[in-house]
């Protein structure tokens, strides 16, 4: 778990790195990749019979397998792939992680003391604060499909170490949503290439007041 | 009972699927559409007729009390009014040029709408805390298909935002969600897993530092889909941006959905988390919300912003309303999301109404509406007295008990500041609907477009409102279920 729990901190952080799609993407399966490897392990020592690994079959399909493949195929259709942004702005995302990182720890010392995975509770943490970076401070629309993962496997690590998984209806719903989200941003994302030539959200500033 | 939510849950999806696939003419879709509605609408009264307010309905997914009832009312009210206006509307947009290639936007549009109707119903019937979130996710993303409906520009910026602000909001809604399991396996053990009769039975076991942490989580999360500031920038985009119809039903159906989980969620966690914390939390967002929305609404130039800014007020006050958390002001909240639900929805079709009469949205270009089109013009005048709670409308008691309860609990502070941005509220909405209903008008309208149907929808619903507003103490049956209602959220 300590290898786990490291790996994903470093791809983590390497996910605040990439201002090329296609990288941010591979990177995302592998941090999902992680994620999956997780909850095997945990499904296994906990659980028996469907729950202890049809979560973690399922993080594979669609979070290691389908959401990457989806978001490649309009990574695809862009010509101008690179995220146009100074590297000034990925350095805070970095910055922003970092101290994330450091608050992780300090939010679970003080919430749950003497916790059983001070490490990866503070991870998860980490991660979803890292989505929420992402989201905010990058502009390209597929980055912040990429911070919306991030920050959505922050909250699964969490709900998986604090409980040992939610009971299996709820996580199917869960998967189930976050596959439609995948979809409908998809498309929305290629939509906007239609309409602005661009997939840059900075462009979607007509709507005020 | 259950038979009549199998019903339910059936009919709109295989409508959609119906809709999308079987590829009817546009009249049989129509007639499609609107049959399933009556369907699901004859369920629900039959429903109601046979639901005692006292003996809740449980089985092991669905759970049926008093207030779910209230608000499946409140939907399926909407539900039918937005299905049986559906055809004026659409031949309408069709006529303006913005729905082009007919046959197959109206089956999409129709197929979403069903479903979007079909998650809220999901939203409302299950038990479980963990599933009802599972479908308020689905009713976001739903209704992103729908705002986005015609794709153009404006609408695909209004879907991003929403999209991103209310899943991330959402999100900490499922890590509230997470942290209340976590209270439950801590006190109560693994089984029947975040189902809100078992932790409602258990609530004062949870730990009270953990439920604290929920609540925060939580009030952000769900206020976040109700449309709370600070987390409230997608509304007016996403309301004025959506196609009329659609902005009715996430105004007043969607938004009380969201308030309805809140709840829901609130009754969990208070005993434990103290009324206190909350009690403060919801009112300092509930002046927020209100005092963001004033200025917005005084400088508004789209007709369809003023409402979605108005929606926001009106959330505010619900939210207010919720916050001083007694028997008299829970009441009220029940009869504001109904009133607000339905003059809302009202006054967003007039809104897309006249925006096809005059071929614009902006409010400075048109006048003279009373003698133009006198009906639009109509509805419009009773749609505005009502939203600013004007007395014969409903909304003008559900405000006044809110108002009222809030200094009667010694939020004085509080409850002067909304008065005052109450009034600052009146002062523009009144300002920009009387400019546009009187003067002499520069920009010929197409006519009068309201048609027969859309006058005996829209007249049922505001009726309802005054009906409800003012007499819900002297229908036996109603008070029963708004004082049952008020009994399970514990003011």
């Amino acid at each position: 778990m300590e290898y786990l729990v490291v790996s994903l901190m470093f791809i983590v952080f390497l996910q605040t790195r990439f201002v090329e799609l296609r990288r941010a993407t591979l990177c995302l399966a592998l941090q999902s990749a992680l994620i999956a490897a997780a909850c095997l392990v945990v499904g296994m020592s906990h659980g028996s019979g469907l729950h202890a690994w049809l979560p973690g079959v399922l993080t594979i399909a669609v979070k290691v397998l389908f959401i990457p493949y989806a978001i490649l195929r309009v990574v695809n259709q862009l010509r101008d792939e690179r995220e146009i942004v100074s590297d000034i702005n990925v350095n805070y995302s970095t910055a922003f992680a970092a101290c994330s990182l450091a608050l992780g720890y300090m939010v679970i010392d003080g919430l749950l003391p003497q916790a059983e995975g001070r490490d990866i509770l503070a991870t998860s943490m980490f991660m979803i604060m890292t989505g929420l970076a992402l989201i905010v401070m990058r502009s390209r629309a597929i980055m912040q499909m990429i911070g919306l993962i991030t920050l959505e496997n922050g909250i699964y690590l969490l709900g998986l170490i604090m409980t040992e998984g939610l009971p299996l209806i709820i996580e199917l719903g869960i998967f189930l949503d976050v596959l439609i989200a995948v979809v409908i941003l998809v498309i929305l994302t290629s939509r906007l290439r239609l309409s602005f030539k661009t997939t840059d959200t900075n462009v979607l500033d007509k709507l005020k007041g | 009972m259950l038979t009549y939510i199998l019903i339910l849950l059936c009919l709109p999806p295989l409508c959609a699927v119906l809709a999308l696939a079987a590829g009817f003419g546009n009249n049989i879709l129509h007639w499609l559409h609107r049959l399933t509605a009556t369907a699901v609408g004859v369920c629900v009264a039959l429903m109601a007729k046979s639901f005692n307010p006292a003996v809740p309905y449980v089985d092991d997914y669905f759970y049926i009390d008093a207030l779910n009832m209230w608000v499946i009312i409140i939907i399926t009210t909407l539900y039918l009014a937005a299905t049986w206006t559906a055809r004026n509307y659409l031949t309408r947009e069709e006529r303006c040029g913005v729905l082009k290639g007919e046959q197959l936007q109206t089956g999409r549009y129709f197929a979403l709408m069903q479903l979007f109707c079909w998650t809220m119903f999901i939203v409302l019937l299950v038990k479980n805390l963990g599933l009802m979130w599972v479908a308020i996710e689905a009713t976001t993303l739903i209704s992103a298909l729908l705002i986005s409906f015609k794709f153009t520009r404006a609408a695909l910026e209004a879907t991003w935002k929403y999209i991103m602000v209310c899943t991330v909001g959402i999100c900490l809604a499922l890590l509230g969600t997470l942290v209340l399991y976590y209270a439950q396996l801590d006190a109560l053990g693994g089984e029947k897993a975040l189902s809100w009769l078992y932790l409602h039975e258990h609530a004062n076991s949870l730990n009270p530092a953990m439920t604290k942490l929920a609540l925060l989580f939580i009030v952000i999360g769900y206020g976040t889909k109700a449309g709370m500031a600070p987390m409230h920038t997608w509304l007016p985009d996403a309301y004025a941006e959506a196609p009329s119809l659609t902005s009715g039903m996430l105004s007043g159906a969607l938004c009380s959905c969201a308030i309805y989980v809140l709840l829901r969620n609130l009754v969990i966690l208070l005993p434990t988390a103290g009324a206190a914390m909350m009690s403060s939390m919801l009112l300092f967002f509930a002046v927020l919300t209100v005092a963001i929305a004033v200025p917005f609404v005084v400088v508004q130039r789209d007709v369809k912003r003023i409402l979605a800014y108005s929606s926001m007020e009106n959330i505010g006050i619900m939210v207010a309303g919720i916050g001083v958390f007694s028997a008299f002001s829970l009441k009220a909240v029940m009869l504001h999301m109904y009133s607000h639900a339905m003059i809302k929805f009202v006054l967003f079709y007039i809104a897309g109404t006249i925006i096809q009469e005059y071929q614009t949205r902006n409010m400075m270009r048109i006048h003279g509406m009373i003698k133009d089109v006198p009906h639009t013009a109509t509805f419009w005048l009773l749609g505005m007295l009502g939203i600013l709670g004007l007395p014969p409308m409903g909304l003008f008691f559900s405000k006044f008990y809110i108002m009222a309860s809030m200094f009667r609990e010694g939020h004085w502070v509080a409850g002067s500041l909304l008065i005052i941005l109450l009034a600052g509220v009146l002062i523009g909405i009144l300002y920009h609907g009387m400019r546009m209903l009187c003067d002499k008008s520069k920009r010929q309208p197409l006519g009068d477009l309201l048609g027969a149907t859309d006058v005996a929808v829209l007249a049922v619903l505001l009726l309802l409102t005054c009906v409800v507003g003012a007499g819900f103490e002297n229908i036996p049956w109603l008070n029963n279920l708004l004082n049952q209602a008020v009994r399970i959220i514990g003011g």
